[in-house]
């Protein structure tokens, strides 16, 4: 614990409160949404701010009995796999433009950069026919390769900055050690860019995880369907069934918990620009 | 045949041109230290011959084999960096097999290399750290010991000791030439310190401005620098120099007048150069040890530092004042080898002999050197011929034989 002086401590005791406020402002929908999952359907609307009467875990049980499990194994192999394919893809693009001296490579970046700003929404109805025309409506492998494209520019763009600033003559010193280039990246560059790889996954797999429009637009056979769509299906069965909604969406939140608890050293250390 | 051959080697960096035809012999076994003002291109021609920086023209071969457009993994080549260049995310052990791993070696030869350098180079009991855990010079031994397990045709340093302390970095020293002897490799070296260079050195290549000024022992281009800008670098305290005019010659002795020097300075020349016509420019050197106590020369005490062995003196003298010297304010430099009370403002006669000497024209190029070798400037009072050029002492002073070049770095 540092030692302040007395005026630093008040401004010290200021900054602990702002961010008490704003943490509790962050957190109270999802303690809401925890709360609700215990409730029972009629409590859940004559006391809808209060804590939970009885502790039962009925509607995680009625949640889990609609399918939750089949969606959940869903987007997790969607999510892993468009999260390696984003890595793997980003990582070696971003290597590439990063050493090249080229002025092509310079123009492609800038091509990747407009990419990463076109509102994804935008070219929603294109990207359905042009999904649905090559057949992969309705397909894991169709939609990876939609969330991958998504997320491949703001990866590169992350990437391609952390490796400018990566040590050089570690890269000469194992090419001196025999590495050809693609040795290179894989022993040398790619073990030590673990907080880059961090924060592209956790940013990554957060997004595709609760992705829901393309998701809604792309997957509807009930067996194919990732949480978000799945949740909403819930939802229509049992019109009233708030609990059981809440209750998906807790265990929904849990995986991507899970991952930044995982993550979340390297997550930190490099936002807050430690992580060389 | 000379193992490391690199013959006009240039290299542009877009408009700039950082190396300027460079050509150099490397004999099999020898250390090559390379010194020069910073940014004269001492790393990029370390890097070219690497293959980290492709040149823009010339050859480089080792042994029978063009090197010239090979790619670094395939030179035979190590390179040591300044600043270690470990890998963080492996041990010390892996951070010394890495080379031989990633050709494919069994893991049992591996082992054993890594543990034959690590002996070496005494760092065995730290082959399972992290480099994290170790200090600079157990990083820099890590470093070179990365370099020996590969056991390369020429290993190439950059100032591998400069991030050390003194006392590290002269045990480094001793131990980097007891390696080289041990090893019989080919090594060149890049340097900032005048002592490893002095003292490592079987030859000193002097880079300036992207050419070589001079090749040569360290003795010899401490005793015989051809040029003016040698003379300078080598020595600390630097060479003092006089600015002057050619009075008149006498066959080979020049008569050389200096302002602020009583009388004319004679300096014999040196037998392979033109005489210079009277009237002409000329730059005279007098290294600081070559300065004696008890001279014709009056002049006053601005600085002393006593450094116990020895004592620096810096002398101020009316109108004599060195140029591009030790000292920006123009003070002659003494070094004296052994102990003196003086006081500031204190006057001191000292002088020098003739055949200590240096001699440049106006445009830098060697007139006249001590250099022992030269026929005809030999000394009857001795000296001179003494084994490695070591004593330098006039014919009637006494004089206290001291290691060339042997000052701070
Ligand atoms: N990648 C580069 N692009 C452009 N110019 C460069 C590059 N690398 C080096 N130079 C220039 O080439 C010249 C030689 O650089 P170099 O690093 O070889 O100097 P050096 O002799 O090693 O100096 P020091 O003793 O300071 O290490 C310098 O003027 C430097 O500015
Ligand atoms: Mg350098």
């Amino acid at each position: 614990m540092t030692h302040f002086a007395p005026r630093f401590r008040i401004v010290q005791a200021l900054l602990y409160g702002f961010v008490g406020l704003w943490s509790a402002f962050v957190l109270m929908p999802v303690a809401w949404m925890i709360f609700a999952a215990f409730k029972t359907r009629r409590e859940i609307f004559t006391d809808p701010l209060g804590l939970p009467g009885q502790w039962t875990f009925d509607s995680f049980r009625r949640a889990w009995g609609v399918g939750l499990g089949q969606f959940m194994f869903n987007s997790v192999v969607v999510t892993t796999s468009a999260v390696l394919i984003i890595l793997l893809v980003s990582g070696l693009a971003a290597y590439v433009i990063a050493r090249s001296r080229s002025v092509w490579m310079k123009l492609l970046y800038l091509l990747i950069v407009a990419g990463f700003a076109v509102p994804n929404n935008a070219v929603i109805v294109p990207l359905y026919q042009m999904v649905t025309a090559a057949d992969f409506g309705n397909s894991h492998f169709g939609i990876v390769w939609v969330y991958a494209a998504y997320g491949i520019p703001f990866t590169t763009i992350l990437f391609f900055a952390f490796f400018l600033d990566f040590p050089r003559e570690l890269e000469e010193a194992a090419r001196l050690d025999g590495c050809r280039p693609w040795a290179v990246f894989f022993r040398v560059v790619m073990p030590l860019s673990g907080p880059a790889i961090a924060s592209a996954a956790i940013f990554q797999a957060v997004f595709i995880w609760n992705e829901f429009l393309l998701a809604l637009l792309l997957l509807t056979q009930p067996d194919k369907k990732t949480l978000p769509v799945g949740i909403l299906q819930l939802q229509g069965e049992f019109t009233s069934d708030w609990p059981a909604v809440m209750a998906g969406l807790s265990i929904a939140t849990l995986p991507i918990i899970l991952l930044f608890l995982i993550l979340q050293r390297s997550f930190v250390r490099s936002l807050a620009g430690l992580g060389k | 045949m000379s193992h490391l051959k690199i013959n006009r080697v240039e290299k542009n960096y877009g408009a700039f041109h950082a190396v300027k035809g460079v050509s150099l012999e490397v004999e099999e076994g020898e250390f090559v230290v390379m010194v020069g003002p910073s940014g004269c291109g001492k790393s990029t021609l370390l890097r070219c011959i690497a293959g980290l920086e492709p040149i823009t023209s010339g050859t480089i071969t080792v042994g029978d084999h063009d090197i010239t457009r090979a790619e670094p993994w395939d030179r035979g080549v190590a390179m040591v960096f300044q600043n270690y260049a470990l890998y963080p995310h492996m041990t010390v052990r892996d951070n010394m097999g890495f080379a031989l791993k990633v050709a494919g070696r069994p893991k049992a030869e591996i082992r054993a290399a890594v543990d034959k350098a690590a002996q070496t180079l005494r760092i065995t009991e730290h082959l399972d750290k992290k480099p994290k855990a170790l200090s600079g010079g157990q990083k820099q031994r890590v470093a070179i010991g990365r370099a020996i397990t590969r056991a390369p045709e020429v290993f190439l340093f950059d100032e591998p000791l400069s991030n050390l302390d003194a006392a590290l970095r002269s045990q480094m020293r001793v131990e980097l030439g007891r390696l080289h002897n041990q090893l019989g490799a080919t090594m060149i070296y890049v340097t900032h310190d005048q002592t490893e260079a002095m003292t490592m050195a079987s030859r000193i290549v002097v880079l300036n401005g992207g050419v070589i000024e001079q090749v040569g022992t360290p003795l010899e281009l401490y005793n015989k620098p051809e040029s003016l800008f040698v003379a300078g670098f080598l020595g600390s305290p630097r060479m003092n120099f006089f600015d002057g005019r050619v009075l008149e010659s006498r066959g080979r002795e020049l008569s050389v007048e200096i302002p602020g020097m009583p009388g004319p300075v004679v300096v014999p020349l040196d037998d392979d150069v033109p005489v210079p016509q009277p009237g002409a420019q000329v730059r005279m050197g007098v290294r600081p040890e070559a300065v004696t106590l008890g001279g014709a020369l009056e002049l006053s005490v601005a600085l002393v530092e006593s450094l116990g062995r020895e004592t620096l003196l810096y002398l101020e003298g009316g109108g004599l004042r060195t140029v591009d010297s030790e000292s920006a304010e123009g003070f002659v430099a003494v070094q004296l080898p052994s102990q003196h009370q003086l006081r500031v403002g204190e006057p001191v006669k000292v002088g020098w002999d003739p055949a200590s000497l240096y001699l440049f024209d106006d445009s830098g190029r060697r007139l006249a050197t001590p250099d022992p070798g030269v026929p005809g400037r030999v000394w009857a009072g001795g000296g001179w011929n003494r084994p490695q050029g070591r004593a330098r002492r006039g014919p009637t002073r006494l004089w206290r034989a001291r290691r060339p070049g042997a000052g701070a770095g």
